[in-house]
């Protein structure tokens, strides 16, 4: 069994020979290569090198074409600062909650920003992957790409303010998200996973979550799904207890839960959905192998009666981390037996 | 936001003072986002916005150029070098504020050499009874973990060390050799207010 079938079958709720173990490793495989990050970020046929080192090495069960979380806002236009070895940050967000908005346009996956790289990564993921392992995207959800295009407060306090405004601006993120996603199924991911941080509950009440952001979602997936992702995937980090349940109304069908949410409380809140996490990410960076091993196998004997379950990290793991301690969760994953 | 400032207002008018008001009202009300915290039925935009009140509040009664006459003690704040996630540091200045704290802000992306100094500076005109740095990304962790020894190289180590923040507290305060790690700035206040309480 391949991991790509190990994937799809485990989304199924279907036996396999092993649990699925995903490491979700994306700027860490360029500290893994020993390549700059801020290059990484920015030169895609370096990324994919990086990370298919990274799969060959480790041996777990997907690759990612994921830059960091200002693509699609760089591609509107934000002005970004790169530092040597770092994550850029967003200098200059394109527009402003005052501001006059025009027309807004959305950004041409081949031409805009770093989008081409992503998408050149992910063909020579896929050329090189081919159907072994799952060859993972990565599009942000519509709110959070509303919060790097206005800023997190200036997006927070307008959605007190003015609503609408803020809504009509959500619609757009939910095109340009879209647009891009369809971009990275045709360049040949097999999803993109949908990394939406701004929408935890952490930050936004629960209701505007379900009323704002779901129904976008929704369209998202549903446009994903159409063209042929392997699966619709989540990702929220934090506590995502209060929104969890109402996932499968958005077509989800992987869900990511952080180390702060409970394996009992995961399974409880959404029966449905294949789960994965969710070992606290900075474990991989303080904790001793020997822990990181434990943790692994306390949460596949806690799915194992279950199934629906991937093996991984509750958020990225951070490009700090040991190897060995990488190693440790894909091992105890791979060597496992009920 | 305009109702809190005009009621402000309305109870200078009536002959309320400011110290009265802050202590009655403001931090009366912060209270109360305090228990709903501890609920876990709380989220940024909530604090926010009543952040962003009781900042208009506190401007109404304290404006540019003028001071409170008697806080609970001054506390320095950052995020530092590496990090301009400062959200988190902007909402612990406004509950830090609201719980009637005398705030110094050193800004994101904040060198540790220009953190201690702001420390050294205070030094001059009044005690500072602690520092907090917010991290949402674990790259400034080995920051974090010199912070007390450049605090205790220049005579300053009974200033406490507060972290918080997405990425740093999921270490703990041994690991990240500092005093308190908090789960949310109420967190960071609480641990203040027990430390004002024992020094009075």
């Amino acid at each position: 069994m391949n991991s790509l079938e190990r994937i799809r079958r485990t989304v199924g709720f279907q036996p396999v020979d092993r649990p699925p173990v995903i490491a979700q490793v994306f700027g860490g495989a360029a500290a893994l290569a020993g390549a700059p990050l801020d290059r990484y970020v920015r030169d895609g046929e370096l990324l994919a090198q990086c990370q298919l080192n990274a799969w060959r090495r480790f041996g777990y069960d997907a690759v990612f074409s994921v830059m960091d979380v200002n693509v699609e806002a760089e591609a509107a236009g934000a002005v970004l600062t790169f530092r040597p070895n770092q994550y850029p940050v967003i200098a200059t967000h394109p527009l402003s909650a005052q501001g006059d908005w025009g027309a807004l346009v959305t950004p041409d996956p081949q031409r805009a920003g770093r989008m081409p790289e992503m998408l050149r990564a992910l063909g020579i993921l896929r050329r090189e992957a081919g159907d072994e392992s799952l060859v993972v995207g990565c599009v942000m959800g519509p709110f959070t790409l509303t919060t790097q295009l206005l800023g997190m407060e200036a997006a927070l306090y307008l959605a007190i303010d003015d609503c609408p405004r803020l809504e009509r601006l959500m619609d757009f993120a939910t095109e340009v998200v879209i647009r891009f996603g369809l971009a990275q199924l045709e360049a040949g991911a097999h999803l993109p996973v949908v990394f939406d941080p701004s929408a935890s509950p952490a930050v936004i009440p629960p209701q505007f979550f379900r009323e704002f952001e779901l129904p976008r979602l929704r369209r998202v997936f549903d446009a994903l799904a159409g063209a042929g992702a392997v699966a619709n995937w989540l990702h929220i980090a934090g506590p995502v207890q209060p929104v969890l349940p109402y996932y499968p109304q958005a077509g989800v069908q992987i869900a990511n839960f952080d180390y702060c949410v409970s394996v009992a409380e995961a399974r409880r809140l959404a029966p449905t959905l294949c789960l994965d996490g969710n070992i606290r990410p900075l474990a991989f960076v303080d904790a001793s192998p020997a822990n990181i091993e434990a943790q692994a196998k306390d949460l596949l004997q806690a799915f194992g009666d279950r199934g629906g379950f991937i093996l991984s990290s509750g958020c990225e793991i951070p490009p700090e981390a040991s190897p060995l301690n990488i190693a440790a969760m894909v091992d105890a994953a791979r060597l496992w037996r009920h | 936001m305009a109702a809190a400032v005009a009621r402000t207002v309305q109870l200078r008018e009536r002959g309320a003072s400011p110290e009265s008001i802050v202590t009655q009202g403001v931090e009366a009300a912060m209270s109360t986002l305090d228990a709903k915290c501890t609920l876990e039925q709380f989220n940024l935009l909530e604090i926010m916005l009543v952040g962003r009140a009781v900042m208009e509040v506190m401007k109404s009664l304290f404006p540019p150029g003028t001071e409170r006459a008697s806080t609970k003690g001054t506390v320095v704040i950052a995020t530092l070098e590496g990090d301009v996630h400062d959200l988190g540091k902007n909402i612990l200045k406004m509950v830090l504020v609201g719980n009637g704290y005398r705030v110094v802000d050193c800004g994101k992306d904040c060198p540790l050499e220009k953190l201690v100094n702001a420390v050294e500076r205070e030094l001059l005109t009044s005690a500072p009874l602690a520092v907090g740095v917010s991290g949402l990304i674990t790259a400034i962790v080995p920051a974090v973990r010199k912070l007390k020894g450049l605090l205790n190289a220049r005579g300053l180590g009974r200033v406490k060390v507060i972290a918080g923040g997405a990425a740093l507290k999921q270490s703990s305060a041994e690991k990240l050799n500092v005093d308190f790690v908090a789960e949310s700035a109420f967190d960071g206040v609480g641990y203040l207010n027990r430390i004002v309480g024992e020094t009075r």
